[in-house]
């Protein structure tokens, strides 16, 4: 691996969003092709980081930055990368449900999701269930997902399945919930495709779910 | 009469170490005998105070208290008690041995087995196993009890028991020990019994009484 | 003479000085008067903008002198009365008294037969008002759950209703609006005679929980009108996460949750100045690793005790956080978490401190870590007690009087203060080794357990009156009534 794609790495481990930039351009300048830096720089910066929190060597906030470095650098490849998703992992459009103002960690998925190469569409917060549905018909994404923080609005994520149910999308989608009162059992009822118990495995069950079809 | 009796018991229930003495001289003025004050005016109220103290009720001070109120009238009621040949629950002999000046813990037991109506001869701290011998010849107790509060002091007891076996007193008393570094290992190891605390060791008194007769 | 015979500092726990509290406060004032905050209610805005507020869009900012206009009507000392006239669990807010409560709404509880977890159910709302009713150190009760087994919208009314006549403590309740919190509030106004006896002796407290950073959510809103228009004393407190949803310094933590809270303040004295009124409120770190809002961190003890001396600084009591553990289950982590945070809420002395029986970060209630803590709330407050120094507890004159060789086991002076002086445990195992033996060599958790149980089954609360029980049964019908078409 060249030195330029060694550094792009260490810089998203860094979280140096400026840096990486830069890094890319000059890669980019230096003829190396779009597909090379994404696979060898960001990616592998990128899973390194997912190491290293996992392992409590790295902790939330510098895996928000080294996300938000990711995805800096990413943008400025895309026009490059061949393919109908232009070297994207996919769409996703996620929100915080109906009745519920809990914005933090659904933002921390949106920007891990981001981080793991996804294009993501973030509808906010108190998000009712005919604004999933329009966001379905308007992004044509591959994955929802819906955020809630309270036993009370939890509720409102099977309204929403059921919306997305009776405007014929359901099957256009996979659909994961995730939130503190949520959990799999939850999940299973309301018949959502997967649930991430915190925000970096939600990120994990994005790209699972794409894996599966 | 039964009225009077019943006052002394909520006497020493209540720790009136004064008032109790005058009333005791009321009930004996009225004609109650000393077997009657004892038996059904002391004890019964001692026996409250214990199971309450078991119970986590009643404190010590307030045992005490009991105690001591039940010691005031068997001052009173002991010379009628030797003319009528009335005889106590039995004699225990008391002392911290040689080499220990720790008195409380042997106090303590003294004052609860005189509530259990027990007479009690204390003979202090620092008692040198000679001295034991001396006290039983002339005292001639049932029970032989000794404390000791340090490890170092402990060894003391074995020289009294040996004292008391050379001296040909052994067989006529039956010994206990207590005191904080003292357990039921240790006193089998010198052939004795044992009470790990004060209430434990008015009970034990009993106890050894009731098998001995 | 001397000065200072009757004068008894007690044992506290000071974080901040006169200086910080000030540069404290005038931050809170900058960020409410130049920040402002999002209000999501359309009356609560016109009100604060007749309380001299500026209002543009949904953003209120509320100028100093409207501040320090709330600041003085709200009372630092009022009562909070026992519904039966029991004056033992009566709370008596002022300087230097602290008391002690569980928390609301966790989803899950640990049953205390199976000890397993479980989603909590109306009769844990039993279980918990009646072991709280028993508890001699804890003072008021609050529900340790969310109920999941009655329609969604009528879970903060049956737990009130579940509650109410099970404990004369005062209750700290919650709601999800208006129609939940006048359901509570008949309830409560049945018991104490009518309207107008309950603002005399008001038996309850309302809890409102708006939004970090800086919005005051409709519910939250909504609810302090209530409370406000109703006479009930008032909770408005944020649940912040130090490096999430507020700075990650604890002094920008406390100024951006007192600013928060100061918005319900300020609305609640415009609408009845002098409502006795809490500021809040949970104030924690969010572990970097676990991504939560941790219950067990030396940071939460700090901040809330710094929040503890920013509240009295300004005159209001407040609404404290304690007894509570990130452990999933009743073991070490969940008695040192537990107790040193009730230690240090004494310390400082929090006025109504919650949350006592948080269990794995607040998604469990656990009455058992309730019992347990109130036994670290009572052998804490005996150290908050402090020395007391004068001549009868110098006790020269005892001293001669017993001399060397004699004992205080039964002196006057001894039995005098030894109920006093001392704190008897009720789960701390003193007995000698054999006992402890004998009686099958219990660890803590075991006695815990045996006391929950044996309290849950024996204790009998006082009822409360045949009016009060005919109108609850009456309140609920018409709130099952009033939710029967919704799903």
């Amino acid at each position: 691996m060249s030195q330029i794609l060694e550094q792009i790495a260490t810089g998203i481990i860094g979280g140096d969003i400026q840096g990486v930039e830069k890094l890319v351009q000059k890669a980019l300048d230096e003829g190396q092709e779009a597909e090379t830096i994404l696979q060898n720089g960001l990616i592998v910066g990128m899973a390194e980081v997912g190491k290293r929190f996992k392992a409590a060597q790295m902790f939330i906030p510098e895996v928000l930055r080294a996300a938000k470095s990711m995805h800096g650098g990413q943008e400025l490849l895309r026009p490059l990368l061949a393919g109908d998703k232009a070297g994207r992992a996919g769409k996703i459009v996620i929100g915080t449900v109906q009745g519920d103002l809990h914005d933090i960690g659904k933002n921390l998925v949106g920007m891990l999701c981001e981080g793991a190469g996804f294009e993501v569409v973030d509808l906010g917060f108190d998000a009712p269930p005919d604004k999933f549905t329009e966001a379905i018909k308007t992004h044509q994404p591959d994955i929802v997902a819906m955020s809630a923080l309270l036993t009370t609005t939890m509720r409102a994520m099977g309204y929403t399945l059921k919306a997305i149910e009776e405007a014929g999308l359901r099957d256009k989608v996979k659909v994961m919930v995730g939130g503190a009162p949520v959990d799999a059992e939850f999940a299973e009822r309301i018949g959502a495709d997967g649930y991430g118990h915190n925000a970096v495995s939600g990120a994990e069950v994005a790209r699972n779910l794409i894996e599966a079809g | 009469m039964s009225e009077i009796l019943q006052q002394i018991t909520t006497a020493v229930m209540q720790g009136k170490k004064d008032e109790i003495a005058q009333i005791a001289q009321q009930a004996i003025d009225e004609g109650s005998g000393a077997e009657d004050i004892l038996y059904k005016g002391l004890m019964p109220g001692m026996d409250y105070v214990s199971v309450e103290f078991k119970a986590g009720r009643v404190f010590v001070p307030e045992v005490m208290r009991s105690a001591r109120a039940m010691l005031n009238v068997m001052e009173v009621i002991k010379p009628l008690m030797v003319e009528k040949g009335i005889s106590m629950v039995g004699k225990v002999l008391l002392g911290t041995v040689k080499g220990d000046l720790h008195d409380i813990g042997k106090n303590l037991v003294g004052m609860m087995c005189e509530g259990a109506g027990f007479e009690v001869r204390n003979l202090g701290i620092n008692v040198e196993p000679e001295k034991f011998v001396e006290a039983v010849k002339e005292f001639e107790p049932d029970i032989v009890g000794m404390s000791a509060l340090l490890t170092t002091t402990m060894r003391s007891m074995g020289d009294t028991v040996k004292a008391l076996e050379e001296a040909g007193v052994r067989d006529r008393v039956q010994i206990m020990i207590g005191g904080a570094p003292v357990s039921q290992a240790f006193a089998d190891k010198i052939g004795v019994a044992y009470a790990p605390d004060a209430a434990a060791a008015a009970d034990k008194a009993k106890e050894l009484i009731a098998n001995s007769r | 003479m001397r000065a200072n015979y009757r004068v008894n500092s007690g044992v506290r726990f000071e974080v901040l000085s006169k200086d910080q509290l000030q540069e404290m406060f005038d931050g809170v004032l900058h960020v409410m008067d130049k920040i402002g905050l999002d209000v999501h209610h359309d009356r609560a805005r016109e009100i604060l903008a007749g309380a001299g507020a500026r209002v543009e869009g949904k953003r209120v900012q509320i100028p100093p002198h409207v501040v320090k206009r709330s600041l003085a009507t709200a009372p630092r000392s009022f009562t909070i009365y026992a519904r039966d006239g029991n004056p033992a669990h009566d709370i008596h807010i002022g300087p230097g008294r602290s008391h002690f409560g569980p928390g609301p709404t966790p989803p899950n509880f640990i049953d205390i037969e199976t000890l397993e977890r479980r989603p909590y159910v109306r009769d844990d709302a039993r279980i918990v008002a009646t072991v709280c009713d028993a508890l001699p150190n804890i003072d008021f009760c609050e529900s340790l759950g969310t109920i999941s087994d009655v329609h969604t919208d009528l879970a903060a009314s049956y737990e009130f209703a579940t509650m109410f006549p099970k404990t004369s403590k005062p209750i700290v309740a919650w709601s999800y609006g208006w129609d939940d919190s006048n359901d509570i509030h008949q309830i409560a106004v049945a018991e104490a005679g009518g309207q107008e006896a309950f603002e005399k002796r008001p038996n309850y407290v309302h809890y409102c929980e708006p939004l970090s950073p800086l919005v005051s959510t409709f519910e939250a809103v909504d609810k302090v009108i209530f409370a406000a228009e109703h006479g009930v004393p008032v909770i408005f407190t944020t649940c912040a996460l130090a490096g999430g949803t507020a700075p990650v310094t604890p002094a920008g933590i406390i100024i951006q949750t007192t600013a928060e809270s100061f918005m319900g303040l300020v609305l609640s004295q415009t609408i009845r100045p002098g409502l006795p009124f809490f500021m809040g409120g949970v104030l924690s770190v969010m572990d970097m690793s676990a991504m939560i809002l941790t219950y067990g961190a030396p940071e939460l003890s700090l901040m809330m005790a710094g929040a503890t001396e920013l509240a009295h600084y300004c005159g209001i009591p407040l609404w404290q956080t304690g007894g509570c553990t990130d452990s999933k289950c009743l073991d070490e982590q969940a008695s040192l978490e537990g107790s040193l945070s009730v230690f240090f809420s004494a310390l400082s002395g929090g006025d109504l401190c919650h949350d006592v029986g948080y269990t794995e970060s607040g998604m469990t209630g656990s009455i058992l870590q309730t019992v347990m803590m109130d036994e670290a709330i009572g052998y804490s407050r005996r150290i908050c007690r402090g020395i007391e120094v004068n001549e009868e507890t110098l006790a020269v004159d005892v001293i001669q009087d017993v001399g060397p060789d004699g004992h205080y086991l039964y002196h006057d002076h001894t039995m005098r203060h030894f109920k006093t002086e001392f704190w008897y445990p009720n789960l701390c195992d003193r007995r000698n080794f054999e006992e402890w033996d004998a009686d099958g060599q219990k660890p803590m958790r075991d006695r815990v357990v045996e006391r929950t149980r044996e309290i849950a089954a024996t204790h009998e609360p006082s009822p409360v009156r045949p009016e009060t029980e005919k109108a609850i049964a009456e309140i609920m019908e018409a709130a099952e009534e009033r939710v029967k078409d919704k799903s």
